[in-house]
C-alpha cells in the first residue's frame, strides 16, 4: 500500500510538471503580446519594452521557466516598486495583468469552485445512480424508456440553457430563490446553500445523465455475471442481490468517472460559473487565456492536474473497498 | 481615445466600463424625465445602490486606469483636478472644474497651464490634499509597474517621454511645479487648447506619497471622492464602497452620492444582469449597470410590451464610431477609386441591423460621432443611401480600370462573435459589395491577433473592420491619432491605418491645438473631418446606441453626451 501511495506521488510529480513545461510551449504559439496588453493598446514601444523587463519577458524562455518553477520549490521576492514582498512557496508568480500574486488569486476562488463542485456532486450521484439503478431494474418497462429519455435530454442540453431556464423559472417567475450570488459558507451558511442550490441543480441535472447511463449499463453487466446468477440459484433475495453484490461490482467505473470529473471541475466549472456569476477558478482561467496571462493559465492547469491526479489516486483505493477483487500493490 | 476593439482585456475591465457601456449620450430614460428617474419623488440620502456588471472593475489605481472623463465608478472615489460636467445631454459634454478653482490658466500659447486647489479638500483619513499629491499621482503613472494610462501624459509634458516615474527617479518630473500647496502648473511641449479635458482622467487624483505602496495600492486607494474602498475582492470582481466622512459636499458641485454605500458585482451574464434588473426582486429593485446593453430581443420584449419596463430604459450615445479601414499602401485600396466604390457599395441598413437594428445603432457617413461637442459637420461625399449605390459604384471600378466591374477583396475582420468589428458586421459587408460586383473573401482572427495585425504597420491589411472611440468628447483625440501623420507609429501599435501624412492635415490640427476657445476649436474640427472624408480613407458605418436597464427603486438618471452611460454619482435609490 505505501509502495503504491509512493508511486502515484512520483507519478504526479511529474504528470505535473511535464504539464507545465507543455503549457509553456503552447504559450508562446498563443497570439497576443502579454506585455503590450498589461501595459495598454496606446503605450509606445519604449515603454512596452520597460514593462517586458518588468515581467521578466526579456529573458530567455528556460530561464523564464526554470523561475517560475524556483518560485513553486522556494517561493521568490518581488518588488512592488515600493517595496519589496515574499511570495511564500509555492509561488506561482505574479499575473502578468495586474501584478497580484497568483496564489491569492486563485486561493481566493477556490472555496467557490470547491462549494460548486462538492454540492453538484452529491447530486448529480445521487441523481444519477439512482437512475441508473432504476433503469436497469426496470429493463423493457415504461420507467427505463422514460428515464432513458430524460437522460437524453440531460446529456445533449447545455448548462446555460438549463441554467438560465432554471433562474428564469425560481428566480425571475416563482420568485422562490434569490439570483445567485456567491456567499462564502463561513460567512453565513444557510445563504451559501440557498444561493448555490440553482448553480448545483443546474450542474448536476447535466452531470447526472452521463452517470444514470454508466450505473445502468454497468449494472446491467454486473446483474448478467455468473457469480449473480449463482446467488439467484441459491435463493438470495433479489435486493439482498442488488444491494451487496451488483452494485458493488457496477460501482468502479462510476467511481472512475467521479473522480475525473471532480478533479476536473476544479479547473473551474467554467460555464457554469459563467452563467451563475460565481467567481470561481473558471472564470479565472477564462479571462487569463483571453488576457495571455501565463503565470495564472499555468498555475491553473497545475492546480487542476493536481486534483485530478489526487482524485484518481484516491478512486484507486475506492476501487479497493468496492470491489475486493481488487488489490493495491 | 481608445479602440474598443483593441483594448486589452485588462483594459477593457478597467475603463472600458465607461466606454463600452457608454455610448453616451443622450437622453435619459425613455418616456421618464431626467430629474425623477424611474420614479416618483424627489432624490435623497441613504440605502444601497448594486451595480451588476459584466466586466470586473480591476486595476482600481488612479494611475492604471484608462478611462473617459474620470470614469463611472472610479469616479466616485478619485476625485481630479477637473471633470465631466454630471447633466443629462449636451450640457453633460462640458468639461467643469473639480479638485481646482475653475478650468485652468493657459499661458505662453497654452503651454503653460496653472490650477488652484480649492479649500478644505481632504482624503477620507482627514488629511489634507495637497498639489504635490497631485503631481506625485501622475509621476507614479509613467512607472512601468503601474501602466496602462492614457499616452497624453507622456506625450504632451515636457519631459515626460523620457520619466520612468518616481521609483526610478526619485527627483520627479521637472514638468510638473508646486509653487505651495495649493498651485500647479505643467508645462507642456506644444500648445494644447484642451487640456481642461485631460485633467479629468483619474492620473490628475492626487495619491499620498506616505501612502503609496506600489501596484498594492489599488487593494486600498486613499479616497479623495464620496466614497471610499471598504472590501476590493478578486481584483475588482467585487468591490464595496462606503462614505467617506471626509468628503465635502461643499467642495463638490457635480456628485451628488445619495446612497450610502455602493456594492459593484461583476463577473456576471448579460442576460442574466438584464434579468435581474428587469425583475427587480430584493436588492436588484436598487440595482442598475455601467456595461451591459439591453440585447434585441430584450428590447422587442421592452418596447411591446411592459410599458413601466420601457420607461427604465435609458439611452445613451457614445462618441463612438465603427468604419471600415483601408491601406492604401496595400493594392488595390491605393486606387481612391477603388476606395470610393467600396464606400458607395455599402449598405448601411444591413450592417446597423448586423449589430442589433436601429435601438442599437445609428448609420454614420461622418468619422466624428453627431454630437455638437466633437464639432460634428454633415458630409457624405459618397452618398451609398440607405441600401447602398451599387450602379455608382459599379461605374468607379470601371473607372479604376477594371472594364468588366469586377473586383475580389479580402476583408479582415475579429472572429469574437456580436462584436462591433465581428464576423456579423463583415457578413453585412460582403453581402452589400457583393451586389456592386464585388467579391469580399472574409479573413477572420482571433481578437489578440486581429489587433496586433491591424496596428502594425508591416502587417496591416488592406481592408478591415475598426471603430473609435473618445478620450474626452472633442475632435482632437478623435481625429489626430487617426490622421496626424507624426503618429505613424512604425515599430510599435499604430493608429493612423490611412497612413495619411499630409502636412497641411497635420498644421491645422497645430492650429486647432492652440485654441483654449473649445467651442470655436469644435467647429474647426468638424470641418476638418470633412476635409479628410473626401480621401475616403476610411468608410463609416454607424455609430453605437446604448440601452441600458435601471432597476425600478432608482432616482435621477443622469446620462449624458459624455459618458453615454448612467452615472453612478448622481442615482439615488430612495
Amino acid at each position: 500500500m505505501t509502495g503504491h501511495l509512493l508511486r502515484r506521488l512520483a507519478g504526479m510529480v511529474l504528470v505535473l510538471f511535464a504539464l507545465s513545461a507543455l503549457v509553456y510551449a503552447l504559450f508562446y504559439l498563443m497570439p497576443g503580446d502579454p506585455a503590450r496588453l498589461a501595459c495598454g493598446p496606446r503605450c509606445n514601444t519604449i515603454q512596452v519594452e520597460s514593462v517586458r523587463g518588468q515581467l521578466g519577458l526579456n529573458d530567455p524562455v528556460p530561464a523564464q521557466y526554470w523561475h517560475f518553477l524556483q518560485g513553486i520549490a522556494a517561493g521568490h521576492d518581488y518588488s512592488t516598486g515600493t517595496s519589496v514582498q515574499h511570495c511564500g512557496a509555492p509561488c506561482f508568480g505574479l499575473s502578468y495583468q495586474n501584478d497580484q500574486q497568483v496564489t491569492d488569486l486563485i486561493t481566493q476562488r477556490l472555496p467557490v469552485t470547491g462549494s460548486l463542485a462538492l454540492g453538484a456532486m452529491v447530486i448529480w450521484l445521487l441523481l444519477g445512480i439512482g437512475t441508473g439503478l432504476l433503469s436497469a431494474l426496470r429493463r423493457g418497462g415504461l420507467t427505463e424508456r422514460v428515464l432513458t429519455l430524460l437522460t437524453l435530454a440531460g446529456t445533449a442540453t447545455p448548462v446555460f440553457i438549463v441554467g438560465l431556464l432554471l433562474m428564469m423559472l425560481f428566480c425571475a417567475h416563482l420568485r422562490w430563490l434569490p439570483f445567485p450570488t456567491y456567499v462564502p459558507f463561513t460567512e453565513d451558511p444557510e445563504q451559501w446553500a440557498w444561493n448555490l442550490l440553482l448553480p448545483w441543480v443546474a450542474l448536476a441535472l447535466v452531470e447526472s445523465a452521463k452517470y444514470a447511463r454508466l450505473t445502468r449499463s454497468s449494472m446491467l453487466e454486473t446483474l448478467a455475471e455468473d457469480h449473480i446468477r449463482t446467488f439467484r440459484a441459491h435463493g438470495v433475495g433479489e435486493r439482498g442481490i442488488v444491494g451487496r453484490h451488483a452494485l458493488r461490482g457496477a460501482l468502479p467505473p462510476v467511481i472512475a468517472l467521479s473522480a475525473l470529473d471532480f478533479g476536473t471541475m476544479f479547473g473551474g466549472a467554467v460555464l457554469t460559473e459563467s452563467m451563475f456569476g460565481l467567481p470561481g477558478v473558471g472564470q479565472l482561467l477564462v479571462r487569463s487565456v483571453k488576457a495571455v496571462d501565463l503565470p495564472v493559465v499555468v498555475a491553473l492547469v497545475l492546480v487542476t492536474g493536481f486534483f485530478v491526479v489526487v482524485a484518481n489516486a484516491l478512486a484507486d483505493v475506492l476501487y479497493a473497498v468496492a470491489d475486493r477483487r481488487v488489490v493495491l500493490t | 481615445m481608445r479602440q474598443l476593439s483593441v483594448i486589452s482585456r485588462r483594459l477593457a475591465a478597467a475603463s472600458v466600463g465607461l466606454a463600452l457601456a457608454a455610448g453616451a449620450a443622450a437622453c435619459g430614460p425613455e418616456g421618464g424625465d431626467a430629474e425623477g428617474g424611474s420614479s416618483d419623488g424627489k432624490p435623497t440620502r441613504g440605502g444601497t445602490l448594486s451595480v451588476l456588471n459584466q466586466q470586473a472593475q480591476s486595476d482600481f489605481d488612479p494611475a492604471r486606469l484608462y478611462t473617459s472623463g474620470g470614469g463611472n465608478v472610479p469616479s466616485l472615489v478619485f476625485r481630479t483636478l477637473t471633470t465631466r460636467n454630471r447633466e443629462n445631454g449636451a450640457a453633460g459634454s462640458k468639461v467643469v472644474p473639480d479638485l481646482a478653482t475653475d478650468l485652468g490658466t493657459p499661458g505662453k500659447n497654452a503651454t503653460v497651464w496653472t490650477y488652484h486647489l480649492k479649500d478644505g479638500l481632504k482624503y477620507e483619513d482627514g488629511s489634507p490634499i495637497t498639489s504635490g499629491d497631485i503631481k506625485y499621482g501622475i509621476e507614479r503613472s509613467f512607472a512601468a509597474e503601474l501602466s496602462g494610462g492614457a499616452p497624453y501624459l507622456r506625450d504632451w509634458l515636457v519631459g515626460g517621454a523620457r520619466y520612468r516615474g518616481p521609483y526610478k527617479d526619485k527627483k520627479g518630473l521637472d514638468a510638473i511645479e508646486t509653487p505651495d500647496e495649493k498651485t500647479i502648473v505643467f508645462h507642456l511641449n506644444k500648445p494644447e487648447g484642451e487640456f481642461p479635458y485631460l485633467a479629468t482622467q483619474t492620473q490628475f487624483a492626487p495619491v499620498p506619497k506616505a501612502k503609496d505602496n506600489g501596484t498594492k495600492y489599488e487593494e486600498h486607494p486613499i479616497s479623495s471622492g464620496p466614497y471610499k474602498v471598504v472590501k476590493n475582492e478578486g481584483d475588482g470582481e467585487h468591490l464595496v464602497l462606503e462614505r467617506n466622512e471626509h468628503w465635502s459636499a461643499a467642495t463638490d458641485d457635480e456628485r451628488k452620492a445619495y446612497p450610502d454605500r455602493i456594492d459593484v458585482r461583476s463577473g456576471l451574464d448579460a442576460a442574466v444582469i438584464n434579468q435581474r434588473l428587469s425583475t427587480g426582486s430584493g436588492k436588484d429593485a436598487a440595482a442598475v449597470t455601467t456595461d451591459t446593453n439591453l440585447g434585441p430581443a430584450e428590447l422587442a420584449q421592452v418596447v411591446g410590451g411592459d410599458a413601466q419596463l420601457k420607461k427604465r430604459v435609458g439611452t445613451g450615445h457614445f462618441g463612438y464610431t465603427d468604419y471600415i479601414a483601408f491601406n492604401p499602401k496595400v493594392k488595390p485600396f491605393d486606387n481612391p477609386k477603388v476606395r470610393q466604390a467600396i464606400a458607395y457599395a455599402v449598405d448601411r441598413t444591413t450592417a446597423v441591423n448586423a449589430v442589433g437594428g436601429s435601438s442599437l445603432a445609428e448609420p454614420a457617413t461622418t468619422y466624428l460621432p453627431e454630437q455638437a461637442s466633437f464639432g460634428h459637420t454633415p458630409y457624405d461625399h459618397f452618398p451609398a443611401g440607405r441600401k447602398g449605390n451599387a450602379a455608382k459604384a459599379g461605374e468607379l471600378l470601371k473607372e479604376a480600370g477594371y472594364k468588366d466591374g469586377r473586383l475580389t477583396v479580402t476583408l479582415t475582420h475579429d472572429t469574437t462573435k456580436q462584436d462591433e468589428q465581428g464576423p456579423e458586421v463583415a457578413t453585412a459587408v460582403q453581402d452589400a459589395l457583393k451586389r456592386a460586383g464585388i467579391t469580399v473573401r472574409l479573413n477572420g482572427l482571433e481578437h489578440n491577433d486581429f489587433s496586433d495585425r491591424i496596428h502594425s504597420v508591416g502587417t496591416e491589411p488592406g481592408l478591415f473592420l475598426t471603430g473609435w472611440g473618445a478620450d474626452w468628447p472633442s475632435g482632437g483625440p478623435f481625429l489626430a491619432p487617426i490622421f496626424d501623420g507624426r503618429q505613424i507609429v512604425e515599430d510599435g501599435y499604430n493608429f493612423n491605418s490611412g497612413l495619411l501624412n499630409d502636412p497641411a492635415v497635420n498644421k491645422e490640427i497645430d492650429e486647432i491645438n492652440k485654441l483654449t476657445d473649445l467651442k470655436a476649436a469644435a467647429k474647426r474640427w468638424g470641418a476638418l473631418d470633412k476635409r479628410i472624408g473626401e480621401r475616403a480613407l476610411t468608410v463609416p458605418l454607424f455609430h453605437p446606441v446604448y440601452k441600458r436597464l435601471v432597476g425600478k427603486d432608482i432616482k435621477n438618471v443622469v446620462i449624458s453626451d459624455w459618458t453615454g452611460v448612467l452615472d453612478v454619482s448622481q442615482v439615488a435609490v430612495r
